[in-house]
């Protein structure tokens, strides 16, 4: 690995292949690497095979535009500007999408397992409930639990032998080739400081093989150095930088700019169909690049969304002499 | 003593929130979703439960925030938070065992509390899929009391529902998937369960040893007969203890001047009546 981790957003979008297994930074609508993800659309990537934490409209985007098989998720929809994910729903009424269930803390411990380099996590978290369905096991009906890219079995009960405790789940580790995270700052040999929460974000980094950190800006690695228990990842698990800013647009950042809820009810209401998502693509991603799909949400809406830097968010009066 | 709102002072909406803010009690950790449950919490602590402790899903642990999060990752979320972190502090908290109650939405419900988030129809050819679980199995697995706040249809109450997202008192037991009594499954870590289901007509619990629903409080206007038709399950309405208390005037100013003076979440029925 070389020193210099910078690369541009095409040639980060590069190291993502056609079926890559992939995960992301964020929340729901929260610091979602969304520059990334309208280039992978551009790019046309193929057969990627998501497994997140959570989804959220960068999910929609990807399943929307056709570059996703898989999705190994727990939940999907645009919080309070969608209230369900329209183009996941509908690829998986025309069986173009496969979806496998777990529960949220399920796939928060997935993640956790593969962190820390062990095969399964532990929970007794949802049993009882249809996502341990032995009927439901999805990549296990299509035959692509092979025990090597996807785990042999979706669950394995039992009981403690510990504590007698009672009846446990067993989770397989989430194994992904790729994680691509966006957030505040990043060094340049690859430090990241988040500020507020960082939802998952240190447990996919280090779970994955590749880290690609997209930042609202790279900072000096010895200005991040001088302070660093704010710091989030170590340089060493990061592999690729690249500086973006306004890059999780219609993502928030905390402490930078809202969620552009407007934009996202947009989309939400206008591709339901596959019609209505490729006319939204076309206006709003292919032809475009970062600066030009910038320049088309203009000032005026991005200054609105921007945060107050003493309270770290955007207070909903308008602001700017208005 | 708070006087009490007359009929026509309050929305349906109102009722809920204030009758979802019922269910806390002071001091306790309450994990909250986004939407009309922030709104009911949000008026605990400014009513009865000043000290409750707030966790959001997404990583903030005993927050205050200053304004309505419009969900549990935005940045408001943090402000004045004991502390804020990620996923692994909110589910290993909940996992723990510190959470009393928590709040949880569905589309539909049947007679045992289960819960249905995930899709409309067969799972394997599904009409329509919804959002999926969540976090409402975790915290529905962990917290000691969970309330139910849902839009009350015929079609969403129903004996079984198509598939359990979240588990109620009778749950089922795999590989076989025969209902038994939740406590038969999560041996130390059973806690309790559902405690009400707060839909558009009344307000319902369970009875903990059989597992089934029953209707505790008609909301204004609405009769028990009424209601037990509105399930597509024998309601038990042998239990009812009369109508569901509805908003005083000192909670409907803290939701609309205070809380959700932009209606995000709550329409302002005064605002409209004199337009």
């Amino acid at each position: 690995m070389s020193n210099n981790k910078r690369v541009t957003l095409q040639q980060a979008v590069e190291i993502i292949k056609d079926g890559s297994r992939l995960t992301f930074s964020g929340f729901t609508i929260w610091r979602r690497p969304m520059a990334i993800v309208y280039e992978l659309i551009r790019q046309h990537r193929k057969g990627l095979h998501l497994i997140e934490v959570n989804g959220g409209s960068h999910t929609e985007f990807l399943v929307g535009a056709g570059c996703v098989d898989i999705w190994e998720s727990c939940w999907v929809g645009h919080e309070l500007y969608g209230k369900y994910g329209a183009n996941v729903s509908r690829k998986v009424r025309e069986k173009e999408l496969l979806v496998e269930d777990y529960s949220h803390a399920e796939m928060l411990y997935r993640f956790a397992a593969a962190s820390q380099g062990v095969p399964y996590a532990v929970s007794q978290s949802s049993l009882g409930t249809d996502i341990h369905n032995p009927e439901y096991d999805m990549l296990g009906r299509a035959g692509l639990r092979d025990g090597k890219k996807n785990a042999k079995h979706k669950y394995i009960f039992t009981e403690d032998s510990f504590y007698d405790a009672g009846s446990l789940v067993l989770v397989p580790a989430a194994k992904v080739d790729i994680a691509v995270l966006f957030v505040h700052q990043v060094g340049e040999e690859g430090t990241v400081r988040i500020n507020g929460q960082f939802y998952s974000d240190p447990e996919v980094a280090r779970a994955a093989d590749i880290t690609i950190v997209m930042a609202e800006e790279i900072v000096p690695e010895e200005y991040l150095r001088r302070d660093a228990t704010r710091n989030n990842i170590p340089s060493f698990e990061v592999d690729y930088i690249l500086e973006c800013p306004f890059g999780a647009h219609p993502s928030g950042v905390f402490g930078r700019y809202d969620v552009d809820g407007e934009f996202l009810k947009h989309f939400y209401t206008t591709t339901r169909t596959q019609e209505g998502f490729d006319a939204f693509a076309k206006e709003w991603i292919y032809g475009h690049d970062h600066l030009s799909y910038l320049e088309k949400l203009g000032w005026s809406r991005m200054l609105n969304l921007g945060s107050n830097s003493a309270l770290n968010y955007t207070p909903r009066k308008p602001k700017g002499g208005n | 003593m708070s006087t009490y709102a007359l009929p026509g002072e309050y929305c349906l909406p109102d009722l809920l929130c204030c009758a979802a803010s019922r269910e806390v009690r002071d001091n306790e950790v309450v994990f909250a979703g986004t939407g009309l449950p922030m709104v009911a919490i949000l008026l605990a602590q400014r009513t009865h439960a000043p000290n409750l402790k707030l966790i959001f899903e997404a990583g903030t642990l005993d927050g205050r925030p200053p304004e309505l999060p419009t969900s549990v990752g935005a940045s408001c979320c943090e402000i004045g938070a004991s502390r804020s972190s990620g996923l692994n502090d909110a589910f290993s908290i909940a996992q723990r065992g510190y959470v009393d109650l928590g709040y949880l939405g569905g589309a539909e419900v049947d007679q045992y509390g289960n819960v249905n988030t995930t899709c409309i129809g067969d799972y394997l050819h599904s009409e329509l899929r919804l959002t999926g679980s969540g976090g409402n199995p975790d915290i529905n697995s962990f917290a000691s009391r969970t309330v139910f706040i849902m839009l009350h249809e015929k079609r969403r109450f129903v004996k079984n529902v198509s598939y359990i997202t979240s588990p109620g008192w009778r749950v089922k037991k795999w590989p076989g998937g025969e209902f038994v009594h939740r406590r038969e499954l999560y041996g130390s870590a059973f806690r309790g369960g559902p405690s009400a289901v707060i839909s558009t007509v009344g307000v319902f619990r369970f009875d903990e040893e059989t597992g089934c629903m029953f209707l505790e409080t008609c909301h204004p206007g609405k009769t028990p007969e009424e209601i037990h038709a509105l399930c597509q399950f024998d309601l038990d309405i042998s239990r009812v203890k009369g109508e569901t208390e509805v908003p005083t005037l000192d909670e409907l100013r803290i939701i609309h001047e205070v809380l959700d003076p932009d209606e995000i979440f709550i329409p302002n029925i005064k605002k409209h009546s004199h337009v």
